[in-house]
C-alpha cells in the first residue's frame, strides 16, 4: 500500500506545482466496498484520493464527457492497462489530444495495486505490447469458450434470456468511453434501425449493434458490464471480437496512438475463407 | 412441412457486380428459385449491418451479401471494407446464436450469372434444409403481440 | 402524402409470359401510396413513355416505379422521360422483373407473387426519394502533364493543338526521356533522336505550352476541372532568362569526372551541364552536390566566363501553384540495374551492363561516338551475349510480369550490333520471342535470317570471369546442349520497372497503383487510359512496360479525353453523392480514414467571433464517387447517400 499513496501524493504535487490543473482518481464511494470518480482541482483536495484494488472502473469515460478536455490545459488520470489502451483508441479517433493528459498508471493484480512507470501514452507502449502476447489466452475466454461450444440453438436461447432482461436503460452506453456520440444509433428515428421498445427483439438490436460499434474499439475496461443493473455479461461479447479482431486482423485494440481502426483499414490479403 | 417450407430469402449485393451478375443470369435465361429478393446498392462497403439486422426482422430465414471479387470494386476498395466489416460481424451474429449457416457471402462478377443462379439454387436448398427460423420468429411475434 | 405511379411493362412477351402483370398492376393499384398503376406492353418504346409522362401529369405523381428490365438497361430512359413531364428524374425508381424475375423463373405464381415484392419494395423505397438535381463544376481549362518523354511531350502537343493550355513539368534538366537516349528505333531502325527532337522543340516553341524542367510536383488538391498544383522549381543557379545557352561555362568546368545519368554512367559530365547535346531547353543547370563551389566555396570558373552573368549561386527552390482542370500522368519507368542476380555477378564485371548502357553505346552520340566498344578496356566485342528475362518473368526472384519491349530491342541490339561489327557473333538467350505487333515478327525474322543473330531457347545458370573473357554458362533447350560461350561483353535486358519514387507520385497525384508499383487504369480494357480519379489520366510506361508506338497511342488518347473534358463550360455530375449531418457529428474520422477518394474532408464549425467550436466532416462533391462505404462506417448515421439514404434502404427493406 506504499506505493498507492505514492501514486496520490504525486498527484497532489503535480496540483500545487500547477503541472495539472485537473486530477480525475478515485474517491470513498457510498458503500465501504465501491469508489468514485473524484474531480479534484486543488492540491487540499487530493488528500481524498483513494488508489486500492476497489478501483476498477476506467476513468477514462470522463474525458470524452461534456467537452471536459476543453476547460482544462492538462489532466492528470488515474488509469489502468485498459485506461492507457482508451487514451490510445480516443486520441486516434480524434476525441482527446494526447498530449493534455498525465497518465498516473496502476495495475491491480491479486488484491495488490503496482504502480506504473510513465506518464505520457507514447511511455506504455511497451506494457501494451507486454499485454498483447497474453491476451485472451484460455484462462480469460473460458468462459466465451463455454457459450461457444453449445449448439447454436442453445446458444441464441443463452442470450435470448440474457437479452431479455435488458431495460434499455444505456448505462453500458454511459459507462463505455468509446460510446461518445453526440446522437446514439438507438436515437435515430429517421429510419428507427433499431427497435426501441422493450421486447427482446429490441434488446437484441441493441446488444448487437452496441458489441458492433465496439468491435475493434473496445479495450475491455469492463465499465459496460459493471454498470449494467441486470448483470448482461456484456464482456463475453466484446471478449469473443476482442480475440476475433486480434486473431484475424493482428490488432490489438489501443497499441498506439496512431493505430488506425480495424474497420476503416484492410489488408488486401486479409482472411476470407467465410466468402463463396 | 419442410418440404412446402419456402425460404425467405434476402439478398445486399452492389450494383457493379453481383447486380450485373443477377442481370447476366437473366440475359442468359438461367433458372433458380424464386426465393431471394435482391437489393441493390451501389457497393459492398454501402451495406451495413444493420440492413442485415431488418432483413432478419422481416423475417428473412437466409441473407445473401455478395460483391465484387477483391481487387475488381469499382469504388477501389470498398469491398476490402465490407469484407473485415462482415468478418466481425457474422462472428457476433453466431456467437449470440445467429448461425452462420444462414448468412451467406459471396463475390460474383458481372460476368459470373452462372455462379449467381447456382449460388441461389444451393443457398435455397440449404436454407429449406435448415427449416424456418423459428427462434428469431418467436421474438417477431412476440414483438407484435 | 406521396402519389406513386407503378408501370409494368410487359417486355413484349418476355415479362409477361411468366408474370401475370395485369395482377401484379393491380394488386399495387391497392398498395398504400400507389396514385396510379397500369401494365403496357412495351415501357420503352415512345407511346410507352408518352403513357408515363401523361400520368405523371394527370395524377400529379411524386414518384414512379417502372418495373420492367434492369436499370442497368432502361433508368435513363425513364429517367429522361420523368424530367420531360416536369417531375424529378431521381423520384423515378426501376424494379427489375425480367433479369431477376422472369426470366430465370419458371413458376407463374411465384414469379408474379415476386415481381409483386419487388415492385412493392420499391414504391416503399421511391416514397423517400429526394428530388436531386445534376452537380455542377467549373472547368479550369489547363492540363498539366507530368513528364516530358515522349508520353508526356506527345501528350503535351496534341493538347496544345487542339488549342488549350498545357503545363508540362520535367524533373530531369531536359525533356526528352528514356527516348532521347535510345540508338536507333525497332521495327523500322529510324534514328531515335532525329524523330523526337524535332518534338521537343515544337513543345519548347508551343505558345499554348508552359514547360517546366527541373521542376516536380509537390502537391495535388481540389477534384476533376479544379486542380490546384503545387510545383517545385529545383534552383538551377543559372538564371534562363540571361542564358543562351553557348555553352562556355561547360567548357571550363573543372569537375568533369561526374558519371553521365543521360549515358548511364558510360560517359562523364560536369557539374554544370546539359544532359545531352540536344536538350531542350538547352541551358545548363549546377548539380550542386559535384559543384567545386558549393563544395568547397571555391572555383566561381563558370561565373567567370559567362557572357552574360547568368550564373547564380544564390538562388533556391522555388514554389509556385497553378490550377488545373486535368492531369496526365506520363512519369515513365526505369530500368533494373545489372546487380540483381548473384549468377550473374551482381554488378561486379564492368563488361556486363544493361540494355540502356548498350542503347548508348549504339548511339552516334553516346560516350563512344557509336562503336560498341567495351566499358573495360575500350576493345570492340567479338563476342557478345545477350541475356533476356533478367529479372522479368521471374516470380522466384524478381518480378512477376513480362516487361513487353525486351524481345524487341534485343533482336534490335544484334542487329545494330552486327551493323557495326561485321565480323562479330552475337548470342541471344531467351525464354520465348514475344514479338506480336505490326512487323515486329518480321523484324525479329531479319535479325535472325539476315544478320545471322543467334537465338537459344534457354537460360543462363552463371556468368563469371576467365582472363578479359566473361564465361557464360547456360543450357539450350531447343538442342538439350549445356552451352558454354566465352563472350567479351554481356548485355543483360533486365526489367523494366516503375521510377522509384512512383508510389509517392501515385499517393500526391491520388491515383492507385497495382503491385509492381505500376499506376492503375480505371478499367483494363474498357478505361484503359483513365484513372479512377476523375480528371487524371494515365500515358506511357508508368501505367505499364510498353514501345514507343504505343506510349505515343495512349498519350493521345489520354490527350483526347483532356480535350473532351474541356470541351464543356462546366460538368455535370451524377448528385449520388454523400452528404454529412454536421449537427450530430462527433469527428471521429472513420469516414475520412474508409474513404477510397479522399473525399472527406475536416471542416471547422466556428462561433460568431470566429472561434473553432468544433470540426465535423464534410464531403467534397468533386471527388466524392458515391460509393457509400462512409455511410456504413458511421455510427451515428450522420453521413449519408443520395439515391441510396438509410431511409430509402430501410423503407425498401421493411417494404419486402
Amino acid at each position: 500500500m506504499m506505493q498507492s499513496s505514492e501514486l496520490t501524493t504525486k498527484a497532489k504535487e503535480y496540483l500545487r506545482i500547477a503541472k495539472v490543473d485537473l486530477v480525475i482518481g478515485y474517491l470513498e464511494g457510498t458503500t465501504k466496498d465501491r469508489r468514485r470518480a473524484g474531480f479534484i482541482r486543488s492540491a487540499e483536495e487530493a488528500d481524498n484520493l483513494v488508489l486500492d484494488e476497489r478501483c476498477e472502473d476506467n476513468l477514462a469515460v470522463y474525458l470524452v464527457k461534456e467537452n471536459l478536455l476543453a476547460r482544462y490545459k492538462k489532466v492528470a488520470i488515474f488509469l489502468n492497462p485498459a485506461g492507457i489502451r482508451t487514451i490510445n483508441v480516443l486520441a486516434s479517433e480524434e476525441q482527446i489530444e494526447a498530449d493534455k493528459i498525465v497518465i498516473l498508471g496502476f495495475e491491480i493484480t491479486g488484491g495488490d495495486v503496482r504502480i506504473l512507470d510513465g506518464e505520457s501514452v507514447d511511455d506504455f507502449s511497451e506494457l501494451i505490447a507486454q499485454l498483447k502476447l497474453k491476451a485472451f489466452d484460455s484462462e480469460q475466454m473460458a468462459d466465451v469458450d463455454e457459450i461457444d461450444s453449445l449448439d447454436v440453438d442453445k446458444r441464441f436461447e443463452y442470450w435470448r434470456g440474457e437479452f431479455s432482461k435488458c431495460i434499455k436503460c444505456y448505462a453500458c452506453r454511459q459507462a463505455c468511453p468509446m460510446c461518445y456520440c453526440n446522437r446514439c444509433i438507438v436515437e435515430c428515428n429517421q429510419p428507427q434501425w433499431i427497435c426501441r421498445s422493450a421486447h427482446t427483439l429490441g434488446n437484441f438490436e441493441w446488444n448487437i449493434v452496441r458489441a458492433f460499434h465496439l468491435a475493434g474499439r473496445c479495450v475491455g475496461c469492463g465499465n459496460c458490464e459493471r454498470a449494467c443493473p441486470v448483470d448482461i455479461p456484456l464482456m463475453k461479447i466484446n471478449r469473443k471480437l476482442g480475440k476475433e479482431v486480434l486473431d484475424r486482423f493482428d490488432y490489438f485494440v489501443g497499441s498506439s496512438k496512431d493505430q488506425q481502426a480495424v474497420l476503416t483499414s484492410f489488408k488486401q490479403d486479409d482472411p476470407q475463407e467465410f466468402i463463396l | 412441412m419442410a418440404d412446402n417450407f419456402e425460404p425467405r430469402i434476402i439478398a445486399f449485393v452492389c450494383n457493379y457486380c453481383t447486380y450485373a451478375g443477377a442481370d447476366l443470369a437473366g440475359t442468359s435465361r438461367l433458372k433458380y428459385p424464386a426465393n431471394v429478393r435482391i437489393v441493390r446498392l451501389p457497393c459492398t462497403g454501402r451495406i451495413s449491418p444493420l440492413f442485415l439486422l431488418k432483413a432478419l426482422q422481416k423475417g428473412a430465414d437466409g441473407i445473401l451479401v455478395s460483391g465484387c471479387h477483391p481487387g475488381d470494386c469499382h469504388f477501389i476498395s470498398g469491398n476490402y471494407h465490407a469484407r473485415r466489416r462482415w468478418s466481425i460481424f457474422r462472428t457476433l451474429l453466431d456467437f449470440l446464436g445467429i448461425p452462420k449457416e444462414r448468412i451467406w457471402f459471396s463475390w460474383v462478377s458481372a460476368s459470373e450469372g452462372r455462379k449467381f443462379a447456382d449460388l441461389i439454387t444451393e443457398f435455397t436448398e440449404n436454407i429449406k434444409q435448415l427449416g424456418p427460423f423459428t427462434q428469431y420468429d418467436k421474438l417477431i411475434k412476440e414483438m407484435s403481440e | 402524402m406521396a402519389r406513386i405511379g407503378v408501370f409494368v411493362c410487359h417486355c413484349g412477351e418476355n415479362i409477361s409470359a411468366t408474370v401475370d402483370v395485369e395482377r401484379v398492376a393491380e394488386t399495387l393499384a391497392h398498395h398504400p401510396g400507389v396514385a396510379y398503376s397500369t401494365d403496357y406492353k412495351y415501357m420503352c418504346s415512345d407511346p410507352g413513355q408518352e403513357l408515363i409522362r401523361k400520368a405523371i401529369r394527370e395524377h400529379r405523381l411524386t414518384g414512379l416505379v417502372v418495373s420492367a428490365c434492369s436499370p442497368q438497361m432502361h433508368e435513363r430512359t425513364f429517367r429522361k422521360a420523368c424530367a420531360e413531364a416536369g417531375l424529378n428524374p431521381y423520384l423515378c425508381e426501376m424494379a427489375n422483373i425480367r433479369e431477376h424475375c422472369s426470366w430465370v423463373h419458371t413458376d407463374k405464381e411465384q414469379a408474379t407473387e415476386k415481381a409483386i415484392e419487388i415492385i412493392r419494395s420499391l414504391v416503399e423505397k421511391v416514397k423517400r426519394n429526394n428530388e436531386l438535381h445534376p452537380i455542377h463544376v467549373p472547368v479550369t481549362r489547363r492540363a498539366l502533364v507530368i513528364g516530358g518523354g515522349i508520353a508526356g511531350i506527345q501528350a503535351a502537343l496534341d493538347i496544345a493543338n487542339a488549342g488549350q493550355e498545357v503545363v508540362l513539368v520535367e524533373r530531369q534538366p531536359s525533356i526528352g526521356g528514356h527516348m532521347a537516349q535510345l540508338s536507333e528505333t525497332f521495327p523500322t531502325l529510324d534514328c531515335s533522336q532525329c524523330i523526337l527532337t524535332p518534338r521537343m522543340v515544337e513543345v519548347a516553341q508551343h505558345p499554348k505550352i508552359k514547360l517546366y524542367t527541373y521542376a516536380e510536383v509537390e502537391q495535388v488538391s481540389g477534384f476533376i476541372g479544379n486542380f490546384k498544383v503545387k510545383l517545385r522549381l529545383k534552383a538551377r543557379y543559372v538564371d534562363t532568362e540571361k542564358c543562351t545557352g553557348c555553352g562556355l561555362c561547360i567548357t571550363k568546368c573543372p569537375a568533369n569526372k561526374i558519371p553521365s545519368e543521360f549515358d548511364c554512367g558510360l560517359g562523364n559530365r560536369t557539374a554544370i551541364y546539359t544532359p545531352f547535346a540536344q536538350a531542350v531547353p538547352n541551358k545548363p543547370v549546377i548539380d550542386s552536390d559535384n559543384c567545386i563551389y558549393f563544395q568547397k566555396g571555391k572555383c566561381k570558373n563558370c561565373q567567370r566566363v559567362c557572357p552574360t552573368d547568368a550564373i547564380n549561386y544564390e538562388m533556391q527552390d522555388e514554389f509556385i501553384e497553378i490550377d488545373v482542370g486535368a492531369i496526365i500522368v506520363a512519369s515513365g519507368f526505369d530500368v533494373q540495374d545489372t546487380n540483381i542476380y548473384g549468377e550473374y555477378g551482381y554488378g561486379r564485371y564492368p563488361n556486363i551492363i544493361t540494355s540502356l548502357q548498350f542503347e548508348r553505346l549504339a548511339s552516334a552520340s553516346g560516350p563512344t561516338g557509336g562503336k560498341i566498344l567495351r566499358p573495360s578496356d575500350g576493345k570492340e566485342p567479338k563476342t557478345i551475349v545477350f541475356i533476356q528475362c533478367v529479372g522479368s518473368r521471374d516470380p522466384a526472384k524478381g518480378l512477376k510480369y513480362c516487361s513487353k519491349i525486351c524481345c524487341m530491342y534485343t533482336a534490335k541490339h544484334m542487329m545494330l550490333y552486327k551493323h557495326k561489327v561485321h565480323d562479330g557473333q552475337a548470342y541471344n538467350f531467351y525464354m520465348d520471342i514475344r514479338a506480336a505487333g505490326k512487323g515486329y515478327d518480321e523484324f525479329v525474322r531479319r535479325a535472325i535470317e539476315e544478320d545471322h543473330a543467334c537465338y537459344l531457347r534457354g537460360r543462363v545458370s552463371k556468368i563469371y570471369p576467365d582472363g578479359d573473357k566473361l564465361i557464360v554458362r547456360g543450357v539450350d533447350t531447343l538442342s538439350g546442349r549445356p552451352m558454354e560461350i566465352a563472350a567479351d561483353m554481356i548485355v543483360l535486358a533486365t526489367a523494366a520497372i516503375p521510377q522509384k519514387d512512383a508510389e509517392k507520385l501515385a499517393q500526391t497525384v491520388g491515383v492507385g497503383y497495382d503491385e509492381n508499383g505500376f499506376f492503375n487504369e480505371a478499367h483494363p480494357k474498357l478505361r484503359p487510359v483513365e484513372t479512377t480519379k476523375a480528371g487524371v489520366f494515365l500515358a506511357g510506361a508508368c501505367q505499364a512496360p510498353k514501345d514507343i508506338p504505343e506510349t505515343v497511342a495512349q498519350a493521345s488518347a489520354a490527350a483526347s479525353k483532356v480535350i473532351a473534358l474541356f470541351s464543356n463550360d462546366e460538368l455535370e455530375r451524377e448528385p449520388i453523392i454523400a452528404k454529412v449531418d454536421e449537427t450530430q457529428c462527433v469527428a471521429c474520422w472513420g469516414c475520412y480514414q474508409a474513404c477510397p477518394y479522399g473525399a472527406i474532408e475536416k471542416k471547422d464549425i466556428t462561433d460568431r467571433a470566429g472561434n473553432i467550436i468544433k470540426q465535423v466532416a464534410q464531403v467534397n462533391a468533386g471527388l466524392c464517387q458515391g460509393c457509400g462505404i462512409c455511410v456504413a462506417f458511421c455510427r451515428s448515421d450522420c453521413i449519408d447517400l443520395e439515391g441510396f439514404s438509410e431511409q430509402q434502404i430501410y423503407a425498401q427493406v421493411m417494404g419486402m
